[in-house]
């Protein structure tokens, strides 16, 4: 129904280079290019400090790059915006807001009235299920419902595009594999743009409709893995393994090189 | 029935402190055979608060110093918290000012009361001056210390969330954020506040506990000089608790 509000995102030679205090010179991220289809669940990963991460803030309006350019729809992205939601890996819940007012928070910036607000975040609460917990303060909840909130959050406010950056990384296994099942459930619900960073090949093959892998730094896509596969996806078929195999292998070799640098040095 | 218990309990480390200051007095009083002039004994100090209380005498000293120490309080953050809240967010702002308060700070409150008296005369402008300056670098560094404590995703969650500008970031943000450490700095800030009262106070006052216990020193009536400071010590511990309390209502967790 709202599919097409999401939008397609454009990442055009984008390359980021920092300079650390020390006055070296930091590639961060080699120029790369990627397109991405609206409604699309795209997957990020990659050996630590390949820039995965400093894409999504480029993609997000947080970090400028250095060259090239990205868009969303046909829009040059110079600033965050409230149409391209985030979710943090430490949730970044405000603790002086109850639950609900932290899912309506965005709608309230957006103008909805008080009743109407309300109403849309229950809504999206009930979707990650965790409407009797509404007025509830967030220190009261655990990790894995603050990262609920925050995907309430984040969805609650319609974005066009969803960017999460490692978004299940602090949790444990089982309630990883909760909220990962939850996730797709409201992305189903509500299409979305998706770029997701993770360091799980399993959960990038249970996402995913592409997985981008990145090279070790300076980071550029290595390759990219369609996985054509419908949802529920069932970690145990061999269909399953096998992507998570092609997806291992090409990691292995960055690992490798990885592995390689540090040892001369 | 828990809870009176639970409210008995919290007020217990209080009666204990008070028992043991007393019985040590009275051993004083007794082991060095002080003058009653000099250090009266707990029962007869009592019996001047009674007094005083009764007449009413004591609540005319209590109400002009607190009414002092609240306008300068108030005062103190109508200054401190702008003051800290720009030099938290603005690090140009920060290194023009931050030296300057640094500089002031190590100066007690004391070391004004010259200046106060020559620049405002022993009214009550003077006094409140003093108290001010007393109050005003505790609200200043905790609000700077607030500010500078904001989680910096916080703020990037509040972008994508439709703060578009700094004004937007600062009010939705930065202010909720910062208020736990604001308000910590208000408590403590009227502490030392109370504290610096009897300092302002002793020069040319006709009320307040400050003139109460200097006025009973130069009678010779300790028990009146105690009365004062006994009374310094329960207003302070009650607004602090006060302050404790507001602070575990509204301040989002923590103590």
């Amino acid at each position: 129904m709202s599919e097409f509000r999401s939008k397609s995102l454009h990442i055009r030679n984008l390359a980021k280079i920092y300079d650390t205090a020390s006055g070296e010179r930091v590639y961060a991220l080699d120029p790369t290019t990627l397109d991405i289809d609206p409604g699309e669940f795209v997957t990020l990963v990659g050996p630590s400090g390949c820039g995965k991460s400093t894409l999504l803030n480029i993609v997000a309006g947080f970090v400028e790059p250095t060259t090239g350019k990205s868009l969303a729809g046909d829009e040059d992205i110079t600033r965050p915006d409230i149409d391209r939601g985030m979710v943090f890996q430490d949730y970044a819940l405000f603790p002086w807001l109850n639950v609900i007012n932290n899912v309506s928070f965005g709608l309230e910036r957006k103008g909805v009235p008080k009743q109407e607000r309300n109403e849309i975040a229950m809504d999206y609460l009930k979707t990650v299920g965790l409407q009797d917990f509404a007025t509830k303060q967030t220190d009261e909840l655990s990790g894995g419902m603050k990262q609920r909130v925050a995907i309430a959050r984040a969805f609650a406010t319609e974005p066009s595009v969803i960017l999460m950056d490692e978004p299940f990384g602090a949790l444990d296994a089982l309630t990883r594999r909760f909220l990962q099942q939850q996730l797709l459930k409201i992305w189903q619900e509500h299409k979305r743009t998706i770029m997701f960073v993770t360091h799980s090949v399993q959960e990038a093959v249970y996402l995913s409709d592409r997985i981008v892998v990145m090279t070790a730094r300076p980071g550029r896509i290595k390759t990219i893995i369609p996985i054509n596969m419908s949802h529920p996806r069932d970690f145990k078929t061999d269909e399953f393994r096998d992507y998570e195999r092609r997806v291992y292998d090409e990691l292995d070799e960055e690992l490798a090189k990885t592995f390689d640098l540090e040892t001369d040095n | 029935m828990f809870r009176v218990l639970q409210k008995l309990f919290a007020v217990l480390p209080y009666l204990y402190a008070a028992t043991v200051i007393v019985i040590v007095w009275q051993l004083a009083v007794v082991l060095t055979g002080a003058h009653e002039s000099l250090l009266p004994p707990p029962l007869d100090t009592a019996e001047t608060f009674v007094s005083v209380l009764l007449s009413g005498e004591l609540f005319l000293h209590i109400g002009m110093s607190l009414g002092r120490v609240l306008a300068a309080w108030v005062l103190g953050a109508a200054v401190a918290i702008p003051l800290g809240l720009a030099i938290g967010r603005f690090p140009l702002f920060e290194r023009l000012v931050d030296p300057i308060i640094e500089l002031f700070r190590p100066i007690s409150p004391l070391a004004w009361i010259p200046l106060a008296i020559l620049w405002f005369g022993i009214g009550e402008s003077g006094k409140i001056f003093v108290i001010f300056i007393a109050t005003f670098f505790p609200t200043i560094l905790n609000t700077v210390m607030g500010v500078k404590g904001v989680d910096p995703v916080l703020i990037r969650a509040g972008q994508v969330l439709g703060c578009r500008d700094e004004p937007a970031i600062f009010r939705k943000i930065i202010l909720p954020a910062a208020l736990p450490s604001i308000v910590v700095g208000l408590r403590i800030s009227f502490g030392t506040g109370w504290a610096a009262i009897i300092a302002a106070e002793l020069v040319a006052a006709q009320s307040g506990l400050g003139y109460l216990i200097a006025d009973g020193m130069e009678i010779l009536r300790a028990d009146l000089v105690l009365v004062g400071m006994v009374a310094i010590g329960i207003i302070g511990v009650s607004f602090d608790s006060v302050f404790r309390a507001i602070h575990r209502r509204y301040g989002w967790g923590g103590t």
